[in-house]
């Protein structure tokens, strides 16, 4: 009976490794695929363009409020922090 | 005066506690171990809590809150010797809820009818990311092998005599690092275990970040260890770069559900419900209040439920025995091995090529989705501090998922109607 029960427990090592193998293969190259496909068919969404309303923000920012911010960076870090960049976040 | 007294204290639990020799005080014990770990040490406390608390509830004599298993023929005995239920199968929900109790309607009810697992399972594909996945689809290889403790377990503990064939499965899919897989499993091939498998695979989940960084250690070196997948990939540029991410996002769960349904049919009941929970996210705003629903009510709800019932199912007959230490141990190993095969792969897939890969990537083969990928970030951040494989981790990690479901529908196909 044991040796039957392992017999059957080899064979499901065989398949179940092997189908789990397979399954996965098959998502990557369809994901592959897919990428493939919309990038050729349906390249919309592009990631390069976020960058200039982050420059814009910067220049918005007038002298005053900066000095503001920079004195309170320094009352709370107890004069060790200093401010290296400014940015506006979109609501 | 004295019979009076008799009476109260017959009345308590007491009397049934002190008759049992200890046995419920050890039921406490874990209890309160399991409460701990998710109150004070926080592991997987969502999940910890409820399920500790089910434990506790269930080992009062007299409070009816612990669930009977059935047998095969639905018989449902007593600790006593007493029958409850000649053929539980032929019961209704509202007489099981007054006969057994309302513990053991909701188990009934929600678990053995294997419908909780696929519920969650829902929940969790609405909380997936696949974009880390669809990054590094190569990586995504190693969540197949991080299933081989599954299918080793199996054989080892067949091989033990301690278990036939069926049991040995639902032992070794704990390896498959995903609860609600384990107990879905359970439920089709043993359902007697679903206690000591259910509070295993759950425990060593809670585990990870201890079992995953003792893994790491005894397999790999620290130069492995200090691999730098962004470096790597400068050296070796990915070549699939996404340009429409949230078209690809919407597919993907469709075309997988498809595939897996084709070749895996047992594993749709996980996996499309993974894969259901996940296109209502990615749909956006006009499936949000479906998402909403089911990563949030649906979601919390069906925790809740799963973690008492679960627990429930400890009782004193059901979990002080050998068979239970056997689930234990043997879920370690399964658990070790998983990860361990993960690792393994990795090394030989850096043996032939010259994209070298951070070992920690095939330890987050198993599931554990995200804790798993988490501890690796922080083992890898230990030896080099710019180095976060945290997103390539996930690849494996959401891979998996898929994998262990996968390896569930294969066990279950084959097992679920040989006749032992």
């Amino acid at each position: 009976m044991i040796t039957n029960d392992i017999y059957g427990a080899l064979q499901l090592l065989v398949v179940g490794m092997v189908t789990v193998f397979l399954v996965l293969l098959i998502v990557i190259y369809l994901g592959k695929l897919l990428i493939w496909a919309v990038n050729k068919w349906a390249p919309e969404e592009t990631v390069a363009k976020k960058v200039a309303p982050a420059a814009k923000a910067i220049d918005t920012i007038d002298a005053n409020t900066k000095a503001v911010i920079d004195a309170a960076i320094s009352q709370i870090t107890g004069g060790k922090g200093r401010v290296a960049k400014i940015e506006k976040l979109k609501n | 005066m004295e019979e009076i007294l008799n009476n109260i204290y017959q009345m308590t639990a007491f009397s049934d506690i002190i008759a049992a020799n200890g046995t419920y005080l050890v039921m406490y014990l874990l209890a309160f171990v399991l409460l701990y770990l998710g109150i004070v040490k926080h592991f997987e406390p969502l999940l910890l809590i409820p399920i500790a608390f089910g434990v506790l509830i269930a080992n009062f004599p007299g409070g009816d809150m612990g669930v009977y298993q059935a047998d095969e023929a639905g018989r449902i005995v007593n600790a006593e010797g007493k029958v409850l239920a000649e053929n539980i199968w032929e019961m209704s929900l509202p007489q099981i809820a007054h006969d057994l109790g309302l513990m053991n309607f909701l188990y009934y009810m929600l678990i053995k009818t294997g419908f909780l697992p696929p519920v969650i399972f829902m929940g969790v594909g609405a909380l997936t990311d696949f974009g880390p996945m669809l990054r590094n689809l190569r990586l995504s290889i190693f969540g197949a092998a991080a299933q081989m403790g599954i299918f080793a377990v199996l054989i080892i503990a067949v091989a033990s005599g301690q278990f036939n064939i069926k049991e040995a499965a639902s032992l070794g899919i704990i390896g498959g690092a995903d609860g609600p897989t384990a107990i879905f499993t359970t439920i089709k091939l043993a359902p007697h275990l679903l206690a000591p498998i259910a509070i295993a695979a759950y425990s060593y989940m809670a585990l990870v970040p201890v079992i995953i960084p003792l893994v790491v250690k005894l397999t790999c070196s620290e130069k492995e260890l200090r691999i730098n997948m962004k470096e790597q990939d400068k050296l070796f540029p990915p070549t699939n770069k996404m340009k429409n991410e949230k078209v690809i996002k919407i597919i993907f769960p469709i075309a997988v559900t498809t595939i897996v349904a084709l070749l895996v049919p047992s594993a749709v009941s996980l996996i499309g419900m993974l894969m259901f929970g996940n296109l209502l996210k990615e749909i956006g705003s006009d499936t949000g209040r479906l998402f909403d629903t089911i990563s949030n009510s649906i979601m919390n709800t069906a925790t809740v439920f799963l973690g008492l019932c679960v627990g429930a199912t400890m009782t004193v007959q059901a979990f002080l025995n050998w068979t239970t230490i056997g689930i234990v141990v043997g879920g370690f190993f399964a658990f070790g091995l998983s990860i361990a095969s993960g690792i393994c792969m990795v090394k030989i897939t850096n043996l032939f090529s010259k994209k070298k890969i951070n070992p920690l990537i095939g330890a987050t083969g198993l599931s554990a989705v995200p804790m798993a990928s988490r501890v690796c970030n922080e083992i890898s951040t230990k030896y080099d501090p710019k180095n976060h494989v945290l997103n390539y981790c996930m690849s494996s990690n959401v891979s998996g998922v898929i994998g262990s479901a996968v390896a569930a529908g294969v066990l279950i196909s084959f097992l679920q109607n040989m006749t032992l």
